[in-house]
């Protein structure tokens, strides 16, 4: 029985994606103590490599997408399950900071497909989960997925595949904006078509996906390279003026929605 | 520049709210339990309810809504254990927060 974690990681003009995988690999190897596939391009690799994944696999990206920063080449998901050559899957997105070896739960949960359904933001507790529009459902989250080598699983990316390539389509019947394609929305969709609209338990990682969202900056506490303290700082807009709060998480895995802060994170 | 420093250049307040949230987050994920092929919270009730019984086989219901034939003493080890080790961690990250005040 094998276990790894797949990255997918194409650079845009903006983000250089390769270094974030590169970055994610590393905690991954240190609290996982997992293999790392990256699935890429020839365009995102660089001419030298300082880190070994356990594959690297050439893809063509889809770079048909972008959002409200720019080109955004996060089409083509639905290739892991083909693309993975595990038996169990951990799918990350590059942008994750592991912290812990929380992730290896996963694996026990009593199922062949699993991602999050609800989110916590620092400093936001109250937040609101996001809706793929007012009269849709909640969304699941891409950021983490677990799969195994089944036909379940295959199918579920198979559906992903099918949505993204009709992503108008579902759109219009579910009431969200279509010009920037979304793995989230196209995986909630997947599930439940999948799941014949029905919403089973075992699909759903029993615990929130921490995101740092927007107006928040993590600092790092200390710059070993594999440093689990970091202080969060909140821009809270309170009777006119921001004032400035803070926390320190230690041992915690969180997703980091602002790039540009990422970087700052895996920066030596 | 270290960030005890940007907290004092900054002027910035440390957020009790938030950061007991976050422990909450933090710890409720540690309770989590997969054994004997369900998922189980180690939670005082679940605990208690295990202790009150005295057969060696009992059926529950786990987090995913199955029924679930487990070895009693066995899972009531396990949840004791995974209770107490989270507790214990939550108090003392907790007490380090309480400082802050």
């Amino acid at each position: 029985m094998s276990r790894g974690i797949l990255l997918f990681a194409f650079n845009s003009p903006k983000y250089n994606y390769y270094d974030m995988a590169v970055a994610t690999a590393k905690r991954v190897n240190h609290f996982l103590d997992l293999p790392v596939t990256l699935v890429t391009d020839s365009e995102s690799l660089p001419v030298r490599q300082t880190y070994e994944f356990d594959n690297i696999l050439l893809a063509p990206a889809d770079k048909t997408n972008k959002r409200d920063w720019g080109l955004w080449f996060n089409k083509g998901r639905y290739r892991a399950y083909a693309l993975s050559p595990y038996d169990e899957t951990i799918l990350l997105d590059t942008d994750y900071m592991v912290n812990s070896n929380k992730l290896l739960k996963t694996f026990d949960l009593q199922t062949d497909f699993c991602c999050h359904d609800t989110t916590s933001f620092i400093m936001y507790p109250n937040a609101e989960q996001e809706p793929l529009s007012a009269r849709s459902f909640n969304t699941l989250w891409a950021t983490v997925i677990m799969f195994k080598k089944t036909k379940r699983a295959e199918q579920i990316f198979n559906c992903l595949e099918m949505v993204q390539k009709n992503f108008e389509h579902y759109s219009n019947i579910h009431g969200f904006i279509s010009s920037t394609f979304r793995n989230d929305y196209g995986l909630t969709l997947a599930t439940r078509i999948v799941n014949g609209h029905t919403y089973p338990k075992e699909d759903i990682i029993p615990w929130n996906l921490l995101h740092v969202g927007n107006k928040t900056i993590v600092y790092k506490n200390n710059n070993d390279e594999f440093n689990t303290e970091y202080t969060v700082m909140f821009d809270n807009w309170a009777r006119g003026k921001i004032r400035k709060e803070y926390i320190v998480i230690k041992d915690t895995d969180f997703h980091v929605i602002l790039k540009d802060n990422f970087m700052e994170l895996i920066s030596e | 520049m270290d960030t005890k420093t940007l907290i004092a250049e900054a002027k910035a307040r440390f957020n009790h709210n938030s950061a007991k949230a976050y422990l909450k987050d933090k710890y409720d994920s540690k309770f989590i339990v997969a054994d004997q092929n369900g998922l189980w919270r180690a939670n005082p009730e679940t605990i208690n309810f295990l202790n009150s019984l005295v057969e060696e086989w009992v059926i529950l219901i786990d987090t995913f809504d199955n029924p679930v034939k487990v070895k009693r003493v066995d899972l009531l080890y396990k949840l004791t254990d995974t209770y107490k080790n989270t507790m214990e961690e939550w108090y003392n990250e907790w007490a380090e927060l309480e400082k802050k005040r």
